[in-house]
């Protein structure tokens, strides 16, 4: 009857302090079967920490962990049904690429032939088809990276824990990594934990993302919740850059699905995509570059058009970036195809186009501890 | 039926929680029972030592140590001990400088011969020089009888001239390795703004090499005071501690006043210990790291290169000297007497069964010392309790502690229940593999500074328990850092005295104590050629340990054994 509801894992109530020092303040998270969940935030958020207590290397302080509906809380690493693949890869030194992704089924004591079967089926999951033999050291890193991730995979683990796996590749083979993961991952249909500080590795390989500042969560969504509505101002400016404007909600149309807020420049007229908002509310408006628009006309006065100062301007080809002042403060525009644009020169005078879709921080809402 | 699902995972809960509990807590069940192996060995004796000095037939006493400084033969021996140790920290390092500088900056041509010299001391036990001294300058000895000199050199110059050459690697290694470690960009720098070479090593290389030459100092000491053999064959009717102690047992059977001297002995080692280990920790310009920089020597001024070139070739030919006298002594029936060739003293059967002796314990050490160094090193850098550096020091302590306190503490710890194991071979080998059993952690723990912990967890999170982990990874990585413990162990308890001294029983003869015997009754052709097989040994265990420390980037330490 439940079944079809139980979260692979579940993390109840977690809390971990080394010392006295608290990383981890009450972490409660499910996280669904055959779903990638990220768990991304500056270094020393304590995200490692949260994935440790998941594969049982770190014990938590208290709290719980579910995997599959049973309590794993006591558990040690070795009876768990979670696999690790390491930052470093940890692959053992003294053993062949075969016997390092067959070390586990040995352990379960498996048949040999069996164990050389699922060895060359994982290795051919990863186009390292007869490499079997070959000694650690003399594969590359990036086929290092695949070891270990079919390692972890040999047992056919319930959850799969990613501990920043890429951060040992050059950027190039970061992305192609990247790729290959989520598509073995779909294709195994594994739940996976991935922990990273790259927001923008996160933001292209999870299904939801978890985002942790200072041992709290600030908030669980998918990359389009996360990126377009920051449940505060920390996760707004995780991801991407963001001009934040404040401004009081005057009236709401519900009609025309229209609210008119007032901000120190004047006036803007805003869609309504929130049901948490009410007039009178003051807020944050989360405005991002990439959606304002830069034009000439100075002179005509538009609705949410603000008028103001080139700065100055970066151009890097396929975008230009500018900083217009308006009044005393600076906002960040991105013009992208700046060739069709056209270029806006230092001390020019310019407009800037708010969009109609803005999300709206409320008050309380810009910071949770 | 649901209520017995329930039963049914609880009770599989508590077994769980109980093998979960067993798994996280193994390897503090390990480093408990190490950690009592230390106590019982290493604690225990020297616990004994100082309860003994403590305590008469009526309880607790201060009479021994008012003894001890009421009679002028007893305090006179501790200021002489700290004398020679004095003087022979002050020569050390003047020559230990001269060598190092000269390998490091002096003439190519002149570094790699200066080297060997130097390091040549390590492949022999210290007392070989009390051998050779006699040998050439004795009564009848060599040099005595070729200038016909009145001459004698059971005396302070003896005791003084046999230890500096004894301990001239471990002054010139740890210096060497100084230099090395100085940018020599500075040197070039001050030379660049117009400083005379004697101007740079004044005000550069000395003040930038001072915590290092201070630390040898101090290491020089520490062994100097410790070391039994040179002042006891030497010594004449100077007084030393640590002769001294051993005599109060074996001549007056006085346990109490050896302790007393015992406790006197140790102390200054302690001291030296704990500053060095705890207050010069970190402190040092080592301003390079990793290998130094490939630059071409600069000449060196003939004020600078003379002198110390006078000082180094001269005692370097007192090391070459010394060698070849007691290769010789080996083959000739008296060096300088009667120069027949003879292999009676080489074929000698109680120098032989005296080697065979020494090589079964020293296996025996070897192999227990091994396992046991490997073992601590992992509970000492793996282990989750409180104290592990309490245990750290506790295990890299018996290499500060002077051989014959720790000989002491053995025959009066272990021959009574609960641990009755005095007579036996077993409690030589024990005393040694305690003893010697710092370099073997020290091999563990750099080897398992660079074996990531991400390893062990990465076995155990693919279901390998605290054992499987231990036995299928740890095992077989740390196997370098096992050999270096073993031969080291091997090499030291080869040509260690001072301590197996007191645990040998009659007729059953180690080579370091039949050298000591038959050189206190003259027998020096016998002496040198059991010396020389005992060199043979160490000399093929030192170049296969260097061969794995060079094939494994091991870094071992370099400390010497006495």
């Amino acid at each position: 009857m439940e079944t079809q509801e139980t979260p692979m894992v579940e993390l109840r109530d977690i809390y971990k302090s080394f010392g006295d020092v608290e990383v981890l303040k009450g972490i409660s998270v499910e996280i669904n079967k055959g779903e990638l969940l990220t768990f991304v935030g500056p270094s020393g958020c304590g995200k490692t920490t949260l994935l440790r207590i998941v594969g049982g290397l770190t014990p938590a302080t208290s709290g719980k962990v579910t995997l599959d509906g049973e309590d794993i809380t006591p558990l040690p690493p070795n009876m768990r049904n979670t696999k690790m693949v390491f930052q470093s890869y940890a692959l053992f030194p003294h053993m062949t690429v075969a016997k390092n992704i067959g070390f586990g089924l040995k352990l379960q004591k498996w048949p040999k032939e069996k164990i050389d079967r699922r060895v060359e089926e994982l290795l051919s999951l990863v186009y390292m088809e007869g490499l079997g033999d070959r000694t650690i050291d003399r594969i590359s890193g990036g086929q290092q990276q695949r070891v270990a991730l079919v390692r972890a995979l040999a047992l056919e683990p319930k959850v799969l824990l990613l501990d920043e796996p890429l951060s040992n590749l050059d950027a190039n083979l970061r992305v192609v990594m990247r790729e290959e993961i989520k598509k073995i991952q779909k294709r195994l249909q594994v739940t996976s934990i991935f922990v990273t500080h790259d927001q923008y590795e996160a933001m292209s390989i999870s299904d939801r993302l978890l985002v942790l500042h200072e041992g709290v969560i600030q908030q669980i969504g998918s990359p389009t919740e996360i990126y377009e509505e920051p449940a505060n101002e920390f996760i707004a400016s995780f991801v991407g850059y963001v001009n934040f404007l404040e401004g009081t909600i005057d009236t709401i149309d519900k009609e025309a699905c229209t609210l008119a807020v007032s901000t120190e420049y004047g006036k803007l007229e805003i869609a309504l995509e929130q049901d948490d908002i009410k007039a009178g509310d003051e807020g944050l408006l989360v405005i991002r570059p990439e959606t304002l628009t830069l034009s000439h006309s100075y002179e005509i006065e538009q609705r949410n058009t603000f008028h103001g100062t080139v700065e100055s301007h970066m151009y890097a080809g396929n975008l230009a970036k500018y900083t217009v002042n308006i009044g005393d403060r600076k906002i960040i525009v991105d013009q992208y195809d700046p060739k069709d644009a056209g270029l806006f020169m230092e001390k020019e005078k310019v407009s800037v186009t708010i969009p109609r879709s803005i999300h709206i921080l409320k008050k309380k809402a810009r910071s949770i501890r | 039926m649901a209520e017995g699902v329930i039963e049914g995972i609880q009770s599989r809960d508590l077994w769980y929680q109980f093998r979960a509990f067993f798994s996280r807590n193994l390897v503090n069940v390990f480093a408990g029972g190490l950690f009592a192996l230390l106590a019982i060995f290493l604690l225990y004796p020297i616990i004994s030592v100082l309860v003994k000095s403590l305590w008469g037939e009526d309880g607790f006493t201060l009479d021994y140590y008012a003894e001890f400084f009421s009679y002028n033969f007893y305090y006179w021996s501790l200021i002489n001990t700290l004398i020679l140790g004095t003087s022979t920290m002050v020569i050390l390092l003047i020559v230990g400088f001269c060598f190092a500088y000269l390998t490091t900056k002096g003439p190519m041509w002149l570094r790699k011969p200066l080297k060997i010299t130097a390091l040549l001391p390590l492949a022999a036990p210290p007392y070989i020089f009390a051998i050779s001294l006699i040998t050439l300058f004795g009564r009848n000895g060599f040099i005595t009888n070729l200038f016909n000199l009145n001459f004698n050199i059971y005396s302070w110059t003896g005791v003084i001239t046999a230890q500096c050459l004894a301990f001239l690697p471990l002054s010139f290694m740890m210096i060497e390795n100084v230099l090395n470690s100085l940018n020599p960009s500075l040197e070039e720098t001050a030379s660049d703004m117009g400083a005379t070479e004697f101007k740079i090593v004044r005000s550069i290389t000395i003040p930038l090499a001072a915590p290092g030459i201070l630390k040898a100092g101090l290491l020089v000491f520490v062994m100097t005071i410790a070391e039994f053999g040179n002042p006891a064959i030497l010594g004449g009717r100077t007084p030393f501690l640590a002769p001294d102690a051993y005599l109060a047992i074996t001549g007056e059977g006085d346990f109490n006043m050896a302790s007393v001297l015992s406790v006197v002995l140790i102390t200054p080692c302690v001291l030296i210990f704990i500053l060095h280990n705890y207050m010069l920790k970190g402190r040092g310009y080592t301003t390079i790291v990793g290998k130094p920089t490939a630059v071409e020597p600069r000449e060196m001024t003939p004020g600078i290169k003379i002198p110390f070139m006078i000082i180094s070739i001269g005692v370097g030919m007192m090391v070459l000297l010394s060698f070849g006298v007691i290769l010789l002594g080996s083959f000739v029936k008296i060096v300088g007497v009667d120069n027949t060739f003879v292999m009676d003293h080489v074929l000698n059967t109680q120098s032989n069964i005296a080697i065979w002796n020494s090589i079964k314990v020293s296996l025996g050490a070897g192999i227990v010392g091994a396992i046991v160094a490997i073992l601590l090193s992992y509970v000492i850098m793996r282990g989750r309790f409180p104290g592990r550096q309490f245990m750290e020091m506790v295990a890299l302590s018996g290499f500060a502690l002077p051989g014959t306190v720790i000989g002491i503490g053995y025959i009066m710890a272990f021959n009574r229940p609960p641990f009755l194991l005095t007579g036996g071979i077993l409690i030589i080998i024990l005393n040694c593999v305690f003893r010697f059993l710092a370099v073997g952690v020290e091999a563990g723990i750099s080897k398992l500074h660079q074996i990531s912990i991400e390893i062990e967890e990465a076995s155990a999170d693919l279901g390998a328990d605290f054992l499987t982990v231990f036995f299928k990874v740890v095992l077989p990585l740390m196997f370098s850092a096992f050999i270096v413990g073993f031969i080291y162990t091997f090499m030291t308890t080869m040509m260690s005295l001072s301590s197996v001294i007191f645990l040998v029983c009659p007729g059953f003869d180690l080579a370091s104590v039949y050298i000591y015997l038959t050189a206190q009754l003259g027998e020096l052709g016998l002496a040198s050629a059991t010396t020389i097989k005992m060199i043979a040994i160490v000399a093929i265990s030192l170049g296969v340990l260097k061969i794995i420390a060079k094939k494994t980037g091991l870094e071992v330490s370099k400390k010497q054994g006495a």
